[in-house]
């Protein structure tokens, strides 16, 4: 039987897991999507353009507020290309320095994401937990830092403040703790069957799909793909560091969860190394004000993927050109494909899965069906209650249960 | 002032209900609005709740500079909140635009789109500056109802 | 010979006119000048038969007699090639790149949107990342032209 519907799912402002404003369109029939088209930019603030007006210290304020989330992905990411033009040599302190607050970023970038997952699933205690714990890496960046966000610690040439031995000490003591947390996590997220069989088999995007459609971050990675900028072209510390990647196999949502937790033991690991084996020595090099002409590709692995930037001067103390090309534009491409013939309650989840950023990206339009005979709006909101619903009567997955349990021992 | 009014002034004084708008911010102040509800500052034992929509709205928490893609939504979501109603502008881009200034993209500031009650600035606001925010926002209300 | 000298070899062996175009940056960074003519020829090899499988974003540029438009392509674990072609500027006009790489779907837009480049063979879609009701002679990332002055810095 052949009934087709539109339905237009506006992200809108009533969204308080994504937090940002974008809207799908979806074609269903009966209940399963069958074409599904993305429009965004409503974060288009022409960052690009207000590059080549500005200098390139001041740009690199700029380009930090691309994110909030990944700031320091992004600056990076910038400065390492700056410094590549002017042929800088960042002294190796700066570099381990840069490290530990990438990964700290990671840490509570990976935190911020677990929570609202469980609260797009209708694991709204698990959103309590991680956030509460999070809290506890937002401190040691205001620590090192100065801000729980948005941490300016780059310079071209460095970074601007340095790590004391105290820092330091209360660091490890920070990373002690949130292991012992994410263990419980890893526990939670493998051992409680109600969240296994919501997550397994949603969302799927084959190996060869992620290939395709140029899948990047823990996206790939769940699926398989073993991409990850610190391997694959080192910068920073990251080539004198030990690590894994991490891939999971089940390419679904649950794979992007495992790949995420895993991560953050990762991320402890390299920290304690970064802490054990930080050089000695300044922290930045001077850097002139006018950059010789040039240009350069700098790429880092942000939180949600491969985040990459070029930058071309022309010998004047501001830049030439400022291209950012941040992870989501390159994941969003494959949620039409993870959408395809799945339900309309499995939205939510399948789109926060792939850890969206809509403000690193631009914006990604994916076109698949046009012209429409119904159509109808239904609110980010009553989508997320409806999903819940959904799960709860046609698959027997209630989360009132875990909820209860996990809130009897949650402590402020 | 009927008793009604004293009634549902004393309501929504004693707990807001609160949507959170994002016209095109980086993200930073959207989340420390989210931290705000976490168990760490917690703004729900104070009688915030977040709502999902503007028609349940008392106070919308706005963050962003106002891209032009997104300034009709949001004059749309201010039309569809009921009276009496608060904006609170979250942020240093929200208030002026902050760095994005003079991007061609960008109203610069919430308060070019739709009237502001309160400013709270910071890249981000930090969440005590928010709660903060938000508390003097309902003690210069309270006060107003004395009159 | 180092993996970068000898992908060089290659291309400057089957592709003589690149011969002098292509450039060694330093470890896992290359790149080369191409006429927009041959360009398909050198893409379609760097991708079928030098392993390029990952397209990270194409960079347009304004350089005021001409567009520059550079493709990054990366080989997995390893180099990031940057294949640059310049156009006319009086008239910007490029074949799509999505029948090698759905992605550049997105990353054409921007090309059409900011710069105004007319991209062949590209689906129709909603422009992208410029707001619906922006002028479509307006092309920001043009070099001539800047926004007008709305902000009052009195």
């Amino acid at each position: 039987m052949h009934n087709s519907q539109d339905v237009k799912v506006p992200f809108g402002p009533q969204h308080p897991a994504l937090k940002e404003p974008e809207g799908f369109l979806i074609t269903l029939r009966g209940e399963k999507i069958t074409a599904s088209s993305v429009k965004i930019g409503y974060n288009h603030r022409g960052i690009e353009k207000a590059c080549e007006e500005r200098t390139y210290i001041q740009d690199l304020y700029l380009i930090e507020r691309v994110c909030g989330i990944c700031s320091h992905s992004h600056a990076t990411a910038f400065v390492q290309a700056v410094e590549e033009i002017a042929g800088l040599e960042v002294p190796k302190r700066a570099l381990y320095i840069r490290s530990l607050i990438g990964e700290l970023e990671r840490i509570h970038s990976h935190l911020l994401w677990l929570g609202v997952a469980g609260h797009e699933i209708g694991f709204d205690t698990l959103l309590m937990y991680t956030w509460r714990d999070r809290e506890v890496v937002m401190d040691i960046l205001a620590l090192l830092t100065g801000n729980r966000v948005n941490y300016g610690m780059n310079t071209i040439g460095g970074v601007r403040r340095d790590i004391t031995p105290a820092q330091a000490k209360e660091v490890l003591k920070a990373v002690d703790i949130l292991e012992e947390r994410t263990k419980y996590y890893i526990k939670i997220a493998t051992q409680e069957t109600t969240i296994i069989e919501r997550l397994s088999g949603v969302g799927v995007l084959s190996k060869k799909d992620a290939l395709k459609l140029g899948a990047v971050g823990p996206t790939a990675r769940a699926s398989g793909v073993a991409r990850d900028v610190r391997k694959d072209d080192p910068y920073a510390a990251y080539g004198e560091l030990d690590f894994k990647v991490i891939t999971a196999e089940t390419c679904d949502v649950y794979g992007r969860t495992v790949v995420r937790v895993l991560e953050l033991m990762e991320a402890y690991k390299i920290i304690r190394q970064i802490i054990k084996n930080m050089p000695e020595g300044p922290i930045a090099v001077r850097a002139p004000r006018k950059i010789p002409a040039g240009e350069a590709v700098s790429r880092y692995e942000a939180p949600r993927g491969e985040d990459f930037h070029y930058v071309r001067s022309n010998g004047t103390e501001k830049p030439d050109r400022v291209k950012v090309r941040a992870p989501t534009l390159a994941n969003v491409q494959a949620v039409s494909k993870m959408l395809e013939d799945r339900y309309l309650a499995d939205m939510p989840i399948v789109i926060a899965a792939i850890d969206p950023c809509f403000s690193c990206t631009d914006r990604s339009i994916i076109i698949k069906n046009s012209g429409s005979k119904n159509s109808k709006t239904i609110p980010w909101e009553v989508l997320h209650i409806q999903s819940i619903e959904w799960y709860k009567e046609r698959r027997g997955i209630d989360f009132s249960g875990l909820n209860r349990k996990y809130a009897k021992g949650f402590k402020i | 002032m009927g008793v009604i009014t004293k009634v549902v002034n004393w309501a929504r004084l004693k707990s807001p209900w609160v949507l959170h708008f994002n016209t095109g911010a980086c993200n930073a102040c959207d989340i420390e609005i989210v931290a705000a509800l976490t168990p760490r500052y917690d703004i729900e034992r104070f009688g915030m709740i977040l709502k999902g929509t503007p028609r349940h709205a008392d106070v919308l928490l706005c963050s962003g500079p106002v891209t032009k893609q997104i300034e009709s939504r949001l004059k749309r979501i201010y039309e569809q909140m009921p009276e009496p109603k608060f904006v609170l502008a979250i942020g240093t881009c929200a208030c002026s635009g902050g760095v994005f200034e003079g991007c061609y993209s960008v109203k610069a500031g919430i308060d070019k789109v739709i009237p502001v009650s309160a400013y709270i600035p910071g890249c981000p606001a930090s969440p005590k500056a928010i709660i903060d925010g938000v508390a003097k926002l309902l003690v210069s209300l309270e006060e107003s109802e004395k009159k | 010979m180092s993996v970068e000298e000898n992908l060089k070899h290659k291309l400057e062996s089957r592709f003589p006119h690149m011969k002098d175009t292509v450039v060694v940056q330093r470890t896992r960074r290359m790149s080369a000048d191409v006429a927009q003519e041959r360009f398909f020829e050198v893409f379609d090899y760097l991708i079928n038969e030098m392993q390029f499988t990952h397209l990270c974003t194409i960079t347009g540029m304004d350089e005021v007699e001409s567009f520059g438009i550079i493709y990054h392509l990366s080989r997995e674990g390893e180099i990031v090639f940057s294949l640059r072609i310049h156009i006319s500027h009086d008239n910007p006009k490029i074949k799509t790149v999505t029948g090698y790489f759905l992605e550049a779907d997105a990353y054409e837009r921007e090309l059409n949107d900011l710069l105004g480049i007319e991209i062949e063979g590209l689906a129709p879609g909603h422009r992208y990342p410029l707001p619906d009701n922006w002028p479509k002679e307006d092309h920001p990332l043009r070099k001539d032209w800047k926004p007008e002055s709305e902000v009052d810095h009195a």
